[in-house]
């Protein structure tokens, strides 16, 4: 075994949260809106059905294969050289690309909305630098630190309270304006996002009650989508429906609204500071997948000498693969990203290889 | 031992790389704006005026002990094609960065707001610094005289220009409101006005020659806006008709006749109000009828008779209920016929209702709005009368 440590449920559950939400509270509002308009809060609930669906199938999978991670089992069930290049595709074009998309929107955000002076790659090299070694040192260090940072989080709940004075229900209104279409589209994007935790099929082996699998997974789909439902919501009922999709972080811009007795201003430093932990977190469980499954892949009996090599390729690649600006992320990302790994990664190969292993009896029974 | 202690130097040293030195900016480094104006000059460029912070702009700083007092603010301009380009030229005049964080107030000058509101309101929105909460307001003359103007409760025009905004009693909208209302079709916008008047006078020993009559800022009014330029004005009395319509009046008062003394007046004041539009569409006919509920305190009476019956109580509401519909009627006259704009948003509540029909008439909605049936009831009520029955100063009969 890699992976000595063990986690609990409930660990696993705050770790696919603060993987999700950072970057969905961002980017996705934006995206929803755009389509779905005011239904956008019905988008991201239909996005949470369908995540709760993937997520069944990847647990069912790694429950068949108990102690296994995904890159294990899909030799096992496919043979070992059509496995290996299931693996290998999963990781070059699944966690690292998702990976270093999560460093490139880390420095877009920290330099369009903060620092503009600052080269993008400090902001790269520093997150990769601290996921670098979090990921060295196992995944019981990535979920201990997320628990102790995951209450910033836990203040945004706090911020979307505050916010509720610039409120108004009618700008919700009316629901299914531009039909069922639209709202299916846009909810394309959030499935996506709450499809990543099927990374939960590389940590599943580690959990120390593997039976409570598919409740982490559903608690954690159910969570995020909740959350993300805030956020878009919180968008919506301070800037409507036109506006809000013309903003290119419009819970960004709704947390600067919030003014309390003119006194209780300026609160985006909390959204930051939830992003910029929650980013790092993000980075950190995927470097944690791309350096685990290389090791599995290539059968070395640890995997800690491939942490400086991956942390390179994510810094490098989070500025090659996305795009010159931000301009070119944004349009890819709906529209080439998100279908592809949804299609392909989430529900695509996840389905095969459950179907191959029922057709060739692999695995016990879940 | 030694790892230790190479560990602990290490922290130590380190840390020093955290403090940021990277594009910081000290408080003394920094110009703080208060207030933006932004103009349409005679040849055709945009004109950018600043008011920038002195230390005597917030708290009590500037005014004790003896010596020079620091002036509370200081008013600079410049000339550009874009605003962008007017902010590089006043980066030549001002001896620090100029930074958007805090300005209170965008005032838009009449000519710009004729040429295009949106495009002084896109740069605001789109940088970083200046915040969606800034106030809008449209100038009556130029927008530079705003901010050149003084001012005596609060340090700078522009600060008093935001407190006035934040009395509610005229429509002041913030920026993202502005823009909330350029993105929708159901709703054209308006913005409050911004005059300077002489206002007021400093009274005490010697105070008159040390401060001569100044002139100060003033809320006055409304600009209608189709899509983002400027077609014309609201006075007061319309202002409180959209107000109405809009469901926006959280203060103010309605000053009705006496019921048996009509010659003498009777002030109510609101104390809430709630407006409802509800639209009514056949496929031809379009009609609105909008509900206007209101609750008021008698606060004041000019009359001689007894108002503390409940007859008199129910004739003041339903003269009440009579003054706003007329109040309405007014800006809706205003609306519908001279500016044929729908700044009421009624485009948005017949969106709400019906969807689809929406989708046939918003592009050409302000049309069908001018030629729309509104029909306004109003529910007043009259709640408290204040500690007094009758007059006090009447005697028995």
């Amino acid at each position: 075994m890699l992976e000595h440590g063990k986690i609990d449920g409930r660990q696993a559950v705050l770790l696919m949260l603060s993987m999700v939400l950072p970057t969905a509270i961002l980017t996705v509002p934006a995206v929803v809106v755009k389509s779905a308009r005011q239904d956008a809060w019905l988008s991201v609930m239909a996005a949470t059905l369908a995540g709760l669906l993937i997520t069944r199938l990847v647990v069912s999978l790694s429950l068949r294969f108990p102690g296994r991670t995904l890159f294990e089992y899909a030799q096992e069930i496919l043979g070992q050289a059509p496995g290996k290049i299931a693996g290998l595709l999963y990781i070059w074009l699944f966690f690292l690309y998702i990976g270093s998309g999560a460093v490139r929107e880390f420095g877009f955000f920290l330099v369009t909305a903060l620092m503009l002076d600052t080269p993008m790659l400090v902001f790269s090299i520093a997150v990769v630098a601290v996921a670098a070694y979090a990921v060295r040192n196992g995944l019981e260090v990535l979920c201990r630190f997320n628990q102790l940072f995951i209450p910033v989080t836990g203040l945004l709940a706090i911020v979307f309270l505050l916010s509720t004075m610039d409120m108004k229900p009618a700008r919700l209104l009316p629901v299914f304006d531009t039909g069922l279409l639209p709202i299916i589209k846009g909810a394309v994007t959030p499935t996506m996002w709450l499809g990543e935790i099927v990374t939960l099929a590389v940590i599943i082996p580690y959990l120390n009650k593997p039976g409570q699998a598919h409740r982490v997974a559903a608690l954690s789909v159910l969570l995020s989508g909740f959350f993300l439902t805030a956020s878009i919501l919180e968008a919506l009922l301070i800037f409507g429906p036109n506006l809000t999709g013309h903003w290119i972080f419009p819970t960004f811009n709704a947390t600067r609204v919030i003014s309390i007795a003119n006194f209780l201003e300026r609160l985006e430093s909390i959204i930051v500071a939830a992003w910029i932990l929650g980013g790092f977190i993000k980075v950190g469980v995927f470097y944690y997948a791309i350096v685990l499954g290389s090791a599995q892949c290539l059968e070395l009996k640890d995997y800690r000498p491939l942490v400086l090599p991956v942390g390179v390729l994510l810094v490098a690649s989070s500025s090659l693969l996305h795009g010159e600006n931000i301009v070119e992320m944004l349009y890819y990302i709906p529209l080439v990203e998100v279908p592809f790994l949804l299609i392909v990664f989430e529900a695509g190969i996840p389905l095969l290889l459950l179907v191959v292993a029922l057709a060739r009896g692999k695995g016990g029974k879940s | 031992m030694r790892k230790k202690i190479t560990v602990l130097l290490l922290a130590v040293i380190l840390t020093g790389l955290l403090e940021g030195c990277w594009s910081r900016s000290e408080i003394t480094e920094v110009a703080i704006i208060l207030g933006t104006g932004v103009d349409w000059t005679e040849d055709e460029r945009i004109r950018l005026t600043v008011q920038i912070a002195g230390p005597g702009a917030f708290g009590a700083g500037g005014e004790s002990g003896p010596g020079v007092k620091e002036p509370p603010a200081w008013v600079v301009r410049a000339e550009g094609k874009t605003i962008e380009e007017a902010e590089r030229y006043l980066a030549k005049k001002v001896p620090r960065e100029i930074y958007w964080g805090h300005s209170v107030i965008l005032v838009i000058g009449e000519e710009m707001a004729k040429k295009g509101a949106g495009m002084v309101t896109n740069f605001f929105h789109r940088s970083r610094g200046p915040r969606e909460i800034m106030w809008l307001m449209v100038a009556r003359g130029e927008a530079e005289d705003i901010l050149e103007a003084q001012s005596m409760l609060a340090k700078t025009s522009a600060q008093a220009a935001g407190f006035l905004a934040r009395m509610e009693t005229s429509y002041a909208v913030q920026t993202r409101e502005f823009a909330e209302m350029l993105a929708s079709k159901g709703v054209q916008p308006a913005v409050t006005g911004l005059d300077v008047k002489d206002v007021g006078k400093a009274v005490g020993q010697g105070q008159e020659e040390k401060f001569p009559v100044q002139k100060k800022v003033e809320l006055s009014g409304t600009a209608v806006f189709k899509e983002d330029k400027l077609i014309g004005w609201l006075d007061e009395h319309e202002t409180r008709g959209l107000l109405w319509l809009k469901g926006e009046v959280k203060k103010g008062a309605v000053m009705v006749p006496s019921p048996g003394e009509p010659e003498k007046e009777v002030s109510i004041k609101v104390r809430r109000s709630r407006t409802k539009i509800v639209p009514e569409y056949d496929g031809e006919n379009l009609r609105f009828n909008v509900m206007i509920n209101v609750e008021g305190d008698m606060v004041e009476q000019q009359s001689r008779e007894d108002l503390a019956t409940p007859e008199r109580i129910k004739a003041l509401e339903s003269a009440m209920a009579g003054e706003i519909k007329e109040r309405t009627a007014i800006a809706l006259e205003k609306a519908q016929w001279e500016y044929g704009v729908d700044i009421f948003g009624f485009g948005d509540a017949f969106h709400r209702k019906y969807k689809k029909e929406w989708r046939e008439l918003k592009n050409r909605w302000d049309e069908e709005f001018s030629r729309a049936d509104v029909n306004i009831a109003v529910e007043a009520h009259v709640r408290e009368i204040g500690l007094l029955t009758k007059r006090a100063s009447v005697p028995e009969e």
